[in-house]
């Protein structure tokens, strides 16, 4: 192996060790130094979670070769708040800035680097010095707000006592601003995420996965790869001694493909060896040959007859077909003034939390196979290894590494059979920690929708009828692709009263990303129809948009169209709510003309620019002048 | 991912160019790196293997800056984030500060190099314009016969295309020589999807200085990138504006000259617009703190390009 001696002073330590030329200087700290509290969020410094000072300058540790750090003193997250929190990150912790924590450390240092240039900056300035990071949890509100109550503290507008926690009233917390019990690991990066963990022995997994779309596996010869020097094991379909599938509602998904590929990035093999290189270069000593089938990236083709069908079961492709019937809606139509008709579509979107997928897995000393991953359904995932494993559930376990970030994207077991497997094979602990691009090639999206609405109305607004399909991209597998059809089924038409309703959601089999669960499971790809929907009609009627939500609101004691009774309906008062803080401007869309008068008012954020700390610098400028 | 036998960090251009001679076709320079490892990934490169890397970023011929009233020497592995904290660089190229505020990050404008940006030859690169702007012209170095050969090529002679530029194998991009500019009003503008870590769909520099009547445009420089397959000057609209008194109607008449220059593979239409208005806004801006007249723009256009 290649070598390179580096020396550098890391957090206040005399560091002399022979690196690889290769490494990165995240690498290093992490897997050499095993400073766990620089994470890699995405590997290609667009993430920022990787933040370390480099001789004094905050750079991206992703990005940087280790010998570029040869002779310079590094200071990481854990060099912050050795003892007692520094004030930002204790600002972070009363703020609530931090909620998986995963981007937290590289947000804490960005935010340090920042207060250090200009421990005067403004909110816009601290904005725009924290731009090379990304959060996916907060929405940045608090991370500001967390940087901003530093600021003042240092510079003595705030006490310091302002960073305590709440004193209970009347010993109630509910209402109150309450410190999150688990903010301190993470503003100070002691959290262990599963890519953080390891093991004595511990052996490191790469997957390979298909570059083909749709396509039948001729054969699959791991030998080669199996007699690498380095390698332990390697697992095909064949390694599974159980029954085979896995799913959220339908078990159609093999721990690797068995047969046949049905998407660009499906798992066919995997490898675990004593390196990460060497298991990655096993993957290439790998032969499969593929016998490329025709493929479908488009529900609608995929419903045709003749259409390439995915999986045997569903010879129609149709995951789940979820029919509401409410009325008639022929009548409803007839009673209307005016019927409306528009086709609304939505996008796959990756949800990109800031932690790639990663598990640890191993055989303990009774023989229970224990799996280590950011899962948020590991009770079901528990059945359904045993299952696969063809082992008693006691044999089984599963815990919950801490999750950073999810939002439903973590919900499949994508990688956690495999691991298991690996483990048993080999009987040494295995790791497997995705890359950015892994994550988003292989796992759920949301589902891609197409929704064709038809709705009547009186003309006074009143809705008679509604008609709404929606046809959903569920990809190569089912995964929770019933749930989200159900969920936009029932909440799809939204908190109206609609006498006559219509409603047919389907999710389709293609070859494309399997989708999943996505913050909001459906509704929002349905919503989005409805409440697009009710603009135009209330465009076409000459009413506000507001009125035509009130006049069709549900109320207290409302029965929906899945005959749920409502015993308070909150519609209202939250239409009101949005009314006020948003400046409305009432009248029907058409009325405003070119000009608008809520814009560019008090409470309303100007658009993005950047330069703040030119305009403060101009200014002191002129006032000098 | 990216793998090297060996990283090298030669201390002079002597020692570069002999690693490099005697690794004929098995190396790679470096100097920010910043690209380096996002492009041996998935979907770009791919897994690479690179014998070696050698890294230039240490040089001092490629570090080291020379600045008066009249040039701009500046080594190519300048990084970024000098243009910001520099203060005879933000003195001689006054547009700079407004480009490398919009450059990437805070973080990699610590490390990322101004010879790097341009040797991508990327088609939108951020630090093309400002170059142009400054009439600045390459200082590049081989190793021939035995000895450091040197030659300058004008900046729109060396990049010639997207991706592609003049150097040749063996050759390092050691220097920038350039106009210094102190006294010129500068404007940079950009637009991407976000505020940080964006490339450009168009961006564009703007420098200007004012006579001594602060009414009147004595010279005018504008260059543009994200609109063609490699940066531009647009010579016509500075030569409508130069020696002209600064009016709306002056500025109007110059940022409709170069929409039709516009040759981008996508988006045409767009651009055009956002030629028409980065000309109109870069120039205001630039007059502005190049010191025009009080009053001598009109406020309602000083507001609409805010």
């Amino acid at each position: 192996m290649p070598e390179l001696a580096v020396e550098m002073t890391v957090n206040g330590r005399r560091v002399a060790r022979t690196a690889e030329p290769r490494q990165r200087l995240i690498d290093f700290l992490r897997d050499d130094l095993h400073l766990t509290g620089t994470k890699e969020g995405c590997g290609a410094g667009e993430c920022g979670t990787c933040s370390v000072f480099v001789d004094g300058v905050l750079v991206k540790s992703c990005l940087m070769p280790v010998a570029k750090a040869h002779g310079a003193r590094v200071d990481t997250v854990e060099s912050l708040g050795r003892n007692e929190l520094s004030v930002l990150q204790k600002a972070f912790h009363k703020a609530g800035a931090s909620q998986c924590g995963y981007c937290i450390p590289g947000m804490v240092m960005a935010a340090t680097a920042a207060l250090r240039a200009n421990p005067l900056a403004g909110r816009e300035e601290i904005k725009e010095r924290l731009g090379g990071n990304i959060c996916r949890c907060t929405g940045y509100q608090k991370i500001v707000d967390a940087v901003e109550m530093a600021r003042d503290i240092g510079r003595g507008t705030l006490p310091a006592s302002a960073l305590d926690e709440v004193e209970a009233q009347d010993g109630r917390f509910i209402g109150a601003n309450v410190r999150r019990l688990d903010a301190p690991s993470k503003v100070s990066g002691a959290l262990k995420y599963a890519g953080d963990m390891t093991m004595p022995d511990m052996l490191h997994v790469q997957v390979l996965r298909s570059p083909h779309a749709h396509a039948r596996i001729v054969s699959l010869d791991t030998s080669e790869a199996e007699a690498m020097p380095g390698v332990e094991g390697v697992i095909t379909c064949d390694d599974v001694p159980g029954e085979d599938g896995f799913g959220v509602f339908v078990n159609d998904q093999p721990v690797l493909a068995r047969g046949k590929v049905r998407y660009v990035g499906d798992a066919v093999a995997a490898v675990a060896a004593e390196d990460h290189l060497t298991a990655r270069r096993a993957l290439d000593r790998i032969k499969v040959v593929y016998e490329p089938l025709p493929a479908v990236f488009d529900p609608d083709e995929a419903l045709r007859p003749g259409a390439p069908v995915i999986h045997d079961y569903a010879p129609d492709n149709i995951t789940k077909h979820i029919p509401i019937r409410v009325g008639d809606v022929a009548q409803g139509f007839a009673a209307s003034d005016l019927i409306v008709e528009q086709v609304y579509t939505t996008q796959a979107i990756e949800h990109a939390y800031l932690e790639p997928e990663a598990g640890l897995a191993y055989v303990d000393h009774d023989g229970v196979v224990t799996i280590v991953s950011p899962d948020q359904n590991i009770t079901h995932h528990r059945h359904m290894l045993a299952r696969i494993l063809a082992l008693p559930i006691n044999k089984v376990r599963f815990i919950m590494s801490p999750v950073g970030g999810g939002f439903g994207g973590k919900e499949d077991m994508i990688y956690q059979g495999m691991l298991a497997l690996l483990a048993i094979k080999t009987r040494r602990p295995v790791r497997l920690v995705f890359t950015r691009e892994e994550s988003i090639i292989s796992t759920a999206k949301r589902h891609p929708s197409r929704t064709s609405y038809k709705m009547g109305l009186t003309r006074d607004g009143r809705i008679q009828a509604v008609e709404m399909k929606m046809i959903c991209d569920g990809g190569a597998y089912g995964l929770s692709t019933e749930g989200v059809m159900r969920k936009a089924a029932i909440l799809g038409a939204g908190p109206y009263n609609i006498p006559n309703l219509k409603m047919d959601t389907y999710g389709v089999y293609t070859n494309n990303t399997p989708s999943g669960a996505f913050r909001s499971f459906g509704a929002l790809q349905s919503q989005f129809a409805t409440e697009s929907h009710l603009d135009i009609c209330a465009e076409k009627l000459g009413l506000d948009p507001f009125e035509i939500r009130r006049i069709n609101a549900m109320r207290d004691g409302a029965v929906t169209h899945t005959r749920q009774k409502l015993r308070s309906v909150s519609l209202l008062a939250a239409l009101k709510a949005a009314e006020q803080a948003s400046g409305w401007q009432p009248g029907a869309p058409v009325s405003r003309g070119d000009t608008r008068e809520d814009l560019a008012k008090e409470g309303v954020r100007p658009p993005c620019s950047l330069g703040t700390r030119f305009e403060i610098a101009d200014t002191k400028h002129s006032e000098v002048a | 991912m990216l793998v090297c036998d060996e990283y090298l960090t030669p201390a002079s251009l002597d020692a570069a160019f002999a690693s490099m001679e005697a690794r004929r076709d098995r190396y790679r320079l470096v100097a920010g790196a910043t690209d380096t490892f996002p492009w041996a990934r998935e979907g770009r490169a791919g897994d690479v293997a690179i014998p070696t890397l050698i890294d230039i970023s240490r040089i001092p011929e490629l570090t080291e800056r020379r600045i008066d009233d009249r040039r701009v020497r500046l080594g190519a592995a300048t990084p970024m984030q000098r243009f910001l904290d520099d203060p005879a660089l933000v003195r001689a190229m006054p547009c700079m500060p407004r480009c490398a505020v919009w450059f990437a990050d805070d973080q990699i404008r610590a490390q990322a190099t101004i010879g790097g940006n341009i040797v991508n030859a990327s088609p939108a690169a951020d630090g093309t314009p400002p170059l142009l702007a400054h009439d600045a012209e390459v200082e590049l170095a081989a190793w021939r016969n035995g000895r450091i050969v040197r030659r300058r090529l004008p900046l729109d002679r060396f990049v010639i295309g997207p991706n592609k530029t003049a150097l040749e194998d063996g050759e390092i991009l050691v220097a920038f020589d350039c106009a210094a500019l102190p006294g010129y009003g500068g404007g940079f503008e950009k637009v991407g999807h976000r505020r940080s870590l964006v490339i450009s769909l168009v961006c564009l520099a703007a420098l200007v200085k004012l006579d001594a009547s602060a009414r009147r445009f004595e010279d005018v420089r504008l260059a543009i990138a994200g609109i063609g397959p490699r940066p531009l000057r647009l010579a016509e609209a500075e030569q409508r504006l130069r020696g002209a008194e600064v009016s709306a109607a002056r500025l109007e008449e110059a940022a409709a000259l170069p929409v039709d220059l516009v040759a981008s593979r996508t988006r045409q239409a767009y651009r055009r617009d956002v030629v028409r208005g980065f000309v109109m806004r870069g120039l205001i801006n630039a007059l502005q703190r190049a010191g025009i007249a009080p009053g001598a723009l009109e406020p309602d256009l000083e507001a609409a390009y805010a």
